[in-house]
């Protein structure tokens, strides 16, 4: 007997039916398809007036880039926004899944949600998960506490941190930052510090490319720069590929009437 | 080294050196700051002194993410406790609490975990409960995986009765040699002083005169 | 042994004791395109040296000059391209000492079949592309697989983005499914077959991370090799 009142709606949450299936498959030999990983740089810093997220804008699949332009600097609130770098789709669905209980909480509560409360979140829901959820993110926000930059990994653990980096190209972002990054940057000094971290991922790591985003999150007001950068000028083909009217063979051709007919419904209107 | 190196996957954990001492009136606390996943740094200045209570902290070693799980769950059971008998939590029963969750989960978390703290009932108190779930009541403990070189300095070192000022100098040379022996181990020297006043941080730069050499706020180091 | 029933106890790991996994193999990128003309051959290839997701150089030349009629392009890895390129220029010298005559570039090609034969079970882990002028004077390229498989074509594209580029060219210079009579078709001119190849690594720089940075192009003709090169994308 079944206690399914409506069997046909599928259940919340993950689906593990094919589990099983899918190990014996693997034990097989069998070749899992590729996932879209966001072999990535992503950054955030906290700066004078609050915090600043970068982040680059390739995502690959394997050694084939799969989108030269996506965004990786995620909504979750007002004044919270997320980096996300690992596969594509946990980054963005995790961080889709956070904004919705954000907002919930902010109805609920009729406050400004603070930044740890994402964090708290978004790490117990990734501990949950053991790691399966490939997400590792950058989280940053400014709420009534002041900026907060976080760094979240897979498995759910978190740092709090004045400036941090994740994705394959952290290591060049975070020398940058190792480098030069100090308190109390001005926007402006602060805005070049990331731009500069992003470029440096973008251009000596293989898993990152394409242009910089930004995202200046202040007291009261955030300011999302997408394509704040193009840091690759596509290069100029020498020929037009255009190809000529009937390059294309015709093998046979059909032509049919259409038969159009047309009836006409008078459907009364308010006019004001 | 294929085209799906990432270091990102590997699981984030404190390779650290942790350590506790008891002294009479309270406890001292300290650790190192540094977090690593594989081979990189993920975070040289963590702090791995987790606030329980008012008056119970403990030190993380292990994978980041169980300990920090484990801490949370705890100080929130700790809390709810407070709020329903309005007294504060025993140091007793914080360990406890952190012995459960290790020794039923022990096939799938890997954290060793010392609680210290301070309570009216039996004053500043030290447990350990290392990996598998064990819960011990020591004067004096080390763990993670810097301690394993400093056995020796805490066996000759460490006596019974030691001042508070004489704790704290014990513990950051202790920490201090497991950061220069460990690879693992490593940053600043960061120690906590629990007393029935509550807690006093303090931190010990790497550096000759063990303080901080950047100019500017240090807000950021809290 | 049997009395102290150690057969009875699980295989414990041996702390102290590693498994040394030795891989003598590495991917370091790169892509090569060839096309050959009736009286001349051009081939490409970036200069992009990498592995996993880092880059080694921005400005490794992977074209070596094996006759001033005979250029070969290698990539794969690095290693292997450097001892199999060495080989051959000095099975080149002595086919020289011998026969006082250079290679010609279909002898080229046939020895190279035959050097990397030689290691067939445990290869040069190289994608081969050789170009030249035969000994008509006629463009020639050869395209060959790790173990030695040889083959004559007109074009051909190699390397981490081949598969990439192949159909490209397929298309554009052996006019494969374009449904037009020769006259309304571009002639093969020494001028498209650089334009072609050079838009070729535009392209691929776009798609496949081993490929970017510069291309650099010989142009093979009986007058000698011209050398041009061209900048692509850094990410």
């Amino acid at each position: 007997m079944t206690l399914d009142s409506a069997p046909d709606v599928p259940r919340a949450g993950f689906n593990f039916d094919n589990c099983r299936r899918n190990a014996a498959l693997l034990q097989g030999g069998f070749k899992p398809p590729t996932t879209t990983k966001t072999g990535t740089t992503i950054v955030g810093i906290i700066y004078k007036d609050g915090v600043i997220l970068g982040a680059d804008t390739r995502a690959t699949e394997g050694p084939i880039v799969s989108d030269k332009n996506c965004a990786k600097i995620h909504y979750l609130a007002k004044n919270i926004y997320c980096c996300g770098a690992g596969t594509a789709a946990d980054t963005e669905m995790t961080t889709d899944l956070i904004s919705s209980q954000l907002e919930l909480h902010r109805l609920n509560t009729e406050r400004q949600v603070p930044v740890v409360c994402a964090n708290n979140i978004l790490k117990q829901m990734l501990f949950r998960y053991q790691g399966h959820i490939s997400a590792a993110l950058v989280l940053g926000g400014v709420d009534k506490n002041g900026p907060h930059i976080y760094s979240i990994h897979p498995h759910g653990s978190s740092d709090k941190l004045p400036y941090a980096t994740m994705g394959s190209g952290c290591l060049a972002a975070m020398t940058v930052f190792e480098s030069r990054w100090k308190p109390d940057l001005s926007e402006e000094e602060g805005k070049l510090l990331v731009r500069d971290a992003i470029a440096s991922g973008i251009f000596n790591d293989l898993g990152s490319g394409s242009n910089v985003d930004l995202c200046v999150i202040r007291k009261d007001s955030t300011e999302y720069l997408r394509n704040y950068e193009l840091a690759n000028k596509k290069g100029e083909r020498q020929i037009d590929y255009r190809f000529k009217k009937g390059t294309s063979a015709t093998l046979h051709t059909t032509i049919k009437d259409l038969l159009i007919t047309e009836k006409v419904q008078v459907v009364p209107m308010e006019v004001s | 080294m294929g085209p799906d190196f990432d270091f990102t996957d590997t699981p984030v954990s404190t390779g650290t050196t942790i350590m506790a001492v008891e002294f009479d009136g309270g406890v001292v606390i300290g650790a190192d700051s540094r977090t690593s996943s594989g081979a990189y740094v993920a975070n040289r200045v963590t702090d791995k002194l987790t606030q329980i209570s008012d008056k119970i902290y403990c030190c993380r070693s292990g994978s980041a993410a169980d300990t920090q799980a484990i801490a949370d769950i705890v100080a929130y059971s700790l809390n709810y406790h407070r709020n329903q008998t309005n007294k504060e939590p025993l140091v007793w029963e914080a360990a406890s609490e952190f012995r459960n969750f290790c020794y039923n989960y022990r096939d799938s978390l890997m954290a060793g975990i010392i609680v210290a703290g301070w309570d009216e009932e039996r004053g500043g108190q030290v447990y350990s409960v290392p990996l598998g779930g064990m819960l011990t009541h020591e004067a004096c403990t080390i763990g993670g995986s810097g301690s394993s070189y400093i056995y020796g300095f805490v066996k000759e070192h460490y006596r019974l009765g030691m001042e508070m000022e004489e704790c704290i100098d014990f513990v950051k040379k202790a920490v201090q040699h497991a950061i220069f022996h460990d690879g693992s181990s490593g940053g600043v020297v960061r120690i906590g002083i629990i007393t029935k006043d509550g807690i006093e941080r303090r931190l010990f730069f790497n550096t000759e005169s063990g303080q901080s050499k950047i100019e500017g706020s240090q807000s950021f180091l809290v | 042994m049997n009395s102290f029933g150690i057969e009875q106890f699980p295989d414990y790991k041996v702390p102290g004791v590693q498994h040394v996994d030795f891989s003598p193999y590495e991917s370091n990128g790169g892509s090569i395109v060839a096309i050959a003309g009736d009286d001349f051959v051009v081939i490409a290839a970036d200069t992009r040296l990498s592995s996993g997701y880092s880059i080694h150089s921005r400005d490794q030349s992977k074209l070596f000059e094996m006759s001033s009629k005979t250029v070969l392009g290698s990539t794969g890895c690095w290693c292997d391209t450097l001892s199999l390129t060495g080989l051959v220029k000095v099975r080149m010298q002595m086919y020289e000492h011998t026969h006082m005559k250079t290679m010609t570039t279909d002898a080229v090609a046939q020895m190279l079949s035959i050097v990397m034969y030689n290691r067939r079970f445990f290869p040069y882990y190289v994608s081969n592309i050789l170009a030249g002028l035969d000994k008509d004077g006629k463009g020639a390229v050869y395209s060959y697989d790790p173990i030695g498989h040889c083959e004559r074509a007109t074009y051909r594209a190699g390397g981490t983005a081949g598969a990439l580029l192949q159909p490209v060219l397929d298309n554009q210079i052996g006019y494969k499914n374009q449904n037009l009579s020769a006259d309304q078709l571009p002639p093969l001119t020494k001028e498209r077959a650089v334009a072609v190849a050079s838009d070729t690594f535009i392209s691929a720089a776009e798609r496949d991370i081993y490929t970017g940075d510069s291309v650099l192009i010989n142009i093979i003709t009986a007058d000698g090799i011209e050398e041009r090169k061209l900048q692509l994308r850094k990410d």
